[in-house]
């Protein structure tokens, strides 16, 4: 129970360091940015002990973290606006796009990842070329994949929105064509990639003698998946997709930016380039948070079905 | 293990497909044709802001101050004073106090009148926020400035400044006195108000009383898109009415394309090379001058702006009704380059690097392409590009030689940021004591015919001079569909004020 408390804090605390430390390591800050570098030093150094940007960097971390324990997220450095409502206005969009994707992602990963881990057991050959096309896909950036898309179905093909402008007032949901394109461009690589990760666990879970001797019973087949294989894969692929649900959160700002979807991945780019910390930090906890959720299940699951050694 | 693996894998494909449609099906949302005027815009989540006296990055949040506050006066595109809060603006015998009339039929969204407090309150917050606004009201002494009436105001310059009306024209957005917080946008007196959406993703919808009379479009919906091809691209698809800033290639493209037109703001951008008159080889005016002859201004405008824009001749603000005219036209003269280059003891050729950004489309290409040009008068450049997120901050105003950026704005405003000797940014280190008394004096002349002229020698001075390599000035290009009408066509600030604008079906 310890270990299901404090291990998750303990990340979240190293993740926010990090996130802090990096911020910090970066040239210029938030009182420049503020300035367009057009004000005297005189002012700058008026904005910057404004922003109580001239206290040492732990003791701005404190404050910043303190806050957070109090359910306080502060405000941005550069617009002075209350960070949740910054996010509260970013969030649901990209929850939805991100929603949509992982629903494409998790059939898609778990179908290529069979793949791939069947033909690793049958022969070497077919599954040098499986891994191959899987690892391609996965290695295609989502700009190229994006723009691909859009030049396919929007441009030849007409039937869809090449740019997805979020309705005036609404969810995104009201017009759910725009969500298809940004969706894809980010599931399939995103599947690709879990799949590279999981294939080699149903590789080896295939070549575990329980199933082979199952296979050898003359058992049938689909009962062996059922059985056999599938359930000393669901820690495993827990894991991984909670880290690809992770990814698909912090890693929209591609997408968001070739699609015009105001989300939470464009705010996060901008944020770094003000050197918006409390922004930054948010976007990223929220990431962390939703990996370590992830994961947590993933143990919980290991430990019910009693495949803690499948990892 | 075939046919399983063949099993799994097709109903997890399957899985996918349905997942998929269930975000994608869903009827289309009902779109009131011809009463909303959809207007993407350049803006980044980062920077979205209630506040209208702070920097305003975002054309977006500017668009949305403009349809919803009012001004005290606004440039027209022609560069004149268009009154719009205030009724006059009339000067004393000293030009140091300016007694400002309000109208008296304006009103916040809430029912209170806008009265002069309010007025002072607003241009008080403005002088406050003078590091992030470039210092736009440090003309004026606000703590001395005082209401007469509810719908007269006094204010005081720190000298004599003739020029008040242009510096009001700017963003003297007015907010109710004794605004504090700017977490909700506070009550306007604009023509629009705010009636749904975000910062990002506003809906407006008109106000039947406003004293500048009900505009023609019912509702408008400003869109934050930060990426020019994804707003082009809304427009080209049918999803928006207006793009604005879209590139020139895009503008290129849609020529053919009678769905949609261009509508170019000429003006509105321009990318000059920086050159620091204290620092060698730019210290001297030989070299500086060599420079200037050795550029080919056709062929920058040709190849960065696509011939959108017009050729420049150095002149800062060449759209600026102050701008000097009748300069002969500066043409590229190879020989009297190198020729000045050589009395400079650079006869052997020069080495000089040049840094440049990607912040605004062109200014890398820019770069590279003036490195070539200077190259037979036995200039080599070496460019560098630099990240653009430091561009601002740590090469602007700091390097010896690079490329800057205007965006449209008048001379007064140029002068203040980068001229004169106290200027915060003056990145060419134009430190003339001379130039600096002149200015003064052109300001302290009320004669505006008189005014004119001194503000047009102060011009040519610089484009002589100075450390300002003005190759060409780019139009702002808006994509908008066919029906749409009256767009704004002035360069800078002007082009936020679209409540006249409109559908024509």
């Amino acid at each position: 129970m310890t270990r299901l408390v404090l291990r998750p804090v303990a990340v979240l605390f190293l993740v926010s360091v990090a996130v802090f430390g990096a911020t910090e390591l970066l040239p210029s800050d938030a009182a420049q940015a503020r300035s367009g570098g057009r004000a005297s030093a005189a002012q700058e150094a008026a904005l910057r002990a404004g922003l109580g940007l001239d206290r040492p960097a732990w003791e701005r971390y404190a404050s910043w973290a303190g806050g957070l324990l109090r359910g306080d997220a502060g405000r941005s450095l550069v617009t002075e606006r209350p960070v949740s409502d910054i996010l509260a206005e970013r969030l649901p969009a990209t929850l939805v796009l991100a929603g949509c994707a992982l629903a494409v992602t998790v059939p898609l990963l778990l179908a290529l990842a069979w793949l791939a881990g069947t033909a690793a057991h049958r022969d070497s050959r077919a599954a040098g070329l499986t891994g191959g096309l899987i690892t391609g896909l996965a290695a295609v950036p989502q700009v190229v994949f994006a723009a691909v898309l859009a030049v396919l179905f929007a441009g030849l093909l007409r039937r869809l929105p090449p740019v997805s402008l979020l309705p005036a007032a609404g969810s995104p949901l009201a017009a759910p064509e725009i969500l298809v394109l940004p969706a894809l461009a980010l599931a399939v690589p995103a599947a690709a990639y879990g799949a590279v990760l999981l294939g080699g666990g149903v590789a080896d879970t295939l070549r575990r003698p329980h199933v082979t001797a199952a296979v050898a019973r003359g058992v049938p087949r689909l009962r062996v998946a059922v059985r056999h294989v599938l359930p000393h894969l669901a820690a495993p692929a827990a894991r991984v997709l909670a880290l690809v649900a992770g990814g698909l959160l912090a890693s929209t700002a591609v997408v968001e930016t070739v699609f015009g979807y105001g989300g939470l991945g464009e705010l996060l780019v901008g944020s770094i380039g003000t050197r918006d910390l409390p922004v930054v930090q948010a976007v990223a906890m929220l990431a962390a948070v939703t990996v370590l959720g992830g994961l947590l299940l993933a143990d919980a699951l290991a430990a019910a079905t009693g495949t803690e050694d499948a990892r | 293990m075939k046919r399983l693996r063949a099993g799994a894998g097709v109903s997890a494909l399957g899985l996918a497909v349905t997942a998929l449609s269930a975000c994608g099906s869903g009827d289309t949302a009902a779109r009131p044709a011809g009463k909303t005027l959809r207007y993407v815009t350049v803006g980044a989540a980062a920077a979205a802001t209630n506040d209208p006296h702070g920097g305003i990055p975002n054309q977006s949040d500017l668009v949305r101050f403009a349809l919803m506050y009012d001004v005290l006066a606004k440039p027209r595109a022609d560069g004149t004073t268009e009154l719009r809060l205030a009724t006059a603006i009339t000067p004393d015998d000293k030009l140091t106090t300016w007694t400002v009339k309000l109208r008296t039929d304006a009103a916040f969204s809430d029912g209170r009148p806008v009265r002069a407090a309010d007025v002072l309150f607003s241009l008080r917050r403005i002088h406050a926020k003078s590091a992030e606004n470039f210092g736009r009201f440090t003309m004026f002494d606000v703590a001395g400035s005082k209401v007469v009436d509810d719908h007269t105001l006094e204010l005081r310059t720190t000298a004599p400044y003739a020029e008040v009306p242009r510096a009001l024209e700017s963003i003297t957005f007015v907010v109710p006195e004794g605004t504090t917080s700017f977490d909700k946008a506070p009550a306007g007196s604009g023509p629009y108000a705010m009636a749904g959406g975000n910062l990002q993703n506003t809906v407006l919808e008109r106000k039947d009383k406003w004293w500048g009379g009900r505009p023609p479009t019912e509702r408008v919906e400003i869109r934050a898109v930060i990426d020019p091809q994804a707003r082009a691209q809304a427009v080209l698809s049918g999803q928006a009415d207006v793009a604005s800033s879209v590139n020139p290639a895009t503008a290129k493209q849609a020529r053919g394309n009678k769905a949609v037109k261009v509508v170019r703001r000429a003006g509105a951008v321009m990318y000059p090379f920086v050159m620091r008159l204290d620092r060698e080889p730019f210290d001297d005016p030989r070299v500086r001058e060599a420079i200037k002859l050795a550029t080919d201004r056709q062929e920058l405008l040709d190849k960065v702006f696509l011939g959108y824009g017009k050729v420049g001749d150095d002149l800062l603000t060449p759209n600026d009704p102050t701008s000097p005219t009748g300069i002969p036209p500066r043409t590229r003269d190879l020989s009297k380059a190198k020729e000045l280059l050589r009395q400079a003891g650079h006869g052997g050729g020069l080495n000089l690097t040049l840094a440049t950004t990607t912040s605004y489309p062109g200014m890398d290409t820019a770069a590279t392409l003036f490195a070539k040009q200077l190259e037979p008068s036995g200039i080599r450049v070496k460019v560098v590009n630099e990240p653009p997120d430091t561009y601002w901050t740590k090469v602007f105003a700091k390097r010896d030689f690079y490329t800057g950026y205007f965006g449209g704005i008048p001379f007064l405003d140029v002068t203040r940021v980068s001229l004169l000797s106290s200027a915060p940014t003056n990145e060419t280190a134009w430190k003339r004591p001379a130039w600096d008394k002149a200015y003064a004096e052109a300001l302290a002349t009320a004669d505006p015919g008189r005014r004119k002229a001194a503000l047009g020698e102060l011009q040519r001075q610089i484009r002589d001079e100075g450390g300002y390599v003005v190759w060409a000035t780019g139009d702002g290009l808006d994509l908008t569909s066919s029906r749409v009408a009256d767009l704004p066509t002035g360069p800078g600030f002007e082009s936020s004020f679209i409540e006249r604008t409109r559908l024509t079906s």
